[in-house]
């Protein structure tokens, strides 16, 4: 049993990365429930900002993660790296006491237009999520490349056959990986 | 005269970046000017559906600063070993423009932080996106300040460390140099 919020780094309404995190609940094993985080539009980060008080958004994303079992993030690519509003989101938690992604299983899925399907937004995250102390879930990996020919772009259906079942892999692994995470800490 | 446009990538008035974004006209070789990149706090954040019913005027007057611009040198904090959200935010944003402005674009870095590592996982980082927005990133010297509260006047914030301060005169003596080379 594990609760799971996703993450999105895109705020457009017809985000594949949305359409990606909206078609996980169908393939998560039993006993996964997989929800979508509260929101990251939070203002942009400012040191002298933060020392009058943390803004409303930024403490309901840092509750939402240490209240989640696991958390999944799914977004797209900007300029070979993360998204600024996402890397914002983060930046703002990192700050919090009780730091929300420290020892928290994290897992990571992008898609992208491309053919390299977020590889590099994901690898960079990994290096965030290092000095966070997040526990980061390593294979299978989740790249859907070529987004516009995996998903149905009116009912934002995930079609392709291949990255359903390899995402129905990830989610047991991480499910497994979250329960080991637990059974440990407990 | 070479026109130099920085960008900060902290927002707090006592940023050591923005201490050391001061420090560089007296470091900077005869013909070099600075001044600041249009704001990047009011940009807000990067949605496809806003950019759809055009580019916001914040977002036009950074990226108009930039094209006008000889060369840009990026100062910036490294926020969780990496580029900040806000800073990224508004590379975001330009890098959509038609008359992408980084494209072709002199750019030199620097970072300073009070850790041992001075930020540059953050500067290796920003090379992968510079990559992507088809800038001409400068190489070296790297301006790396390590333990900048050591380095920077505690009240003034002055950058009064002399090592530091001649690897920022070479760097811009070298970054003026690169630059001419694209404008034969």
């Amino acid at each position: 049993m594990s609760n799971v919020i996703t993450i999105c780094g895109s705020l457009r309404k017809g985000s594949f990365n949305r359409m990606l995190a909206n078609a996980l609940p169908a393939l998560a094993p039993a006993g996964m429930t997989i929800t979508p985080s509260p929101s990251i539009e939070m203002p942009l980060y400012n040191a002298d900002l933060q020392a009058e008080g943390w803004p409303a958004p930024v403490i309901a994303l840092g509750d939402a993660i240490r209240a989640a079992d696991g958390v999944i993030l799914v977004t797209p690519e900007y300029n070979y790296s993360m998204p600024g509003v996402l890397k914002n989101a983060i930046d703002w938690v990192s700050r919090l006491k009780d730091q929300p992604f420290a020892n928290k299983p994290v897992c990571l899925q992008s898609a992208t237009m491309g053919p390299l399907g977020g590889a590099r937004v994901q690898y960079h995250a990994r290096t965030t999520m290092v000095f966070l102390d997040a526990f980061v879930f390593n294979k299978p990996e989740i790249f859907v490349g070529m987004a516009q020919n995996k998903f149905d772009e009116k009912t934002g259906e995930l079609k392709d056959e291949a990255t359903r079942s390899i995402i129905k892999q990830q989610l047991e692994g991480f499910e497994k990986f979250i329960a080991r995470h637990k059974a440990h800490n407990d | 005269m070479l026109d130099i446009v920085t960008i900060c990538g902290s927002l707090r008035k006592g940023s050591y970046n923005a201490a050391l974004i001061r420090a560089l006209p007296a470091l900077a070789p005869a013909g070099m000017s600075f001044r600041p990149s249009a704001s990047i706090a009011d940009i807000p954040h990067y949605d496809f559906d806003v950019q759809a019913g055009g580019f916001p005027t914040s977002v036009t007057a950074f990226a108009d600063s930039i094209r006008s611009a000889d060369g840009v040198i990026i100062v910036s904090p490294e926020y969780n070993w990496t580029i900040p959200g806000t800073l990224k935010n508004a590379i975001d944003w330009v890098s959509r423009m038609k008359d992408q402005p980084f494209r072709n674009k002199p750019v030199a870095l620097q970072s300073a932080s009070i850790a041992l590592l001075g930020g540059s996982r953050m500067q290796y980082h920003m090379r992968q996106c510079l990559v992507s927005v088809d800038a001409h990133c400068f190489g070296r010297p790297e301006v790396i300040v390590t333990h900048a509260n050591q380095k920077f006047d505690e009240k003034t914030l002055e950058f009064t460390d002399q090592q530091g301060r001649d690897i920022v005169k070479q760097q811009l003596e070298a970054f003026a140099a690169y630059i001419k080379q694209f404008n034969r």
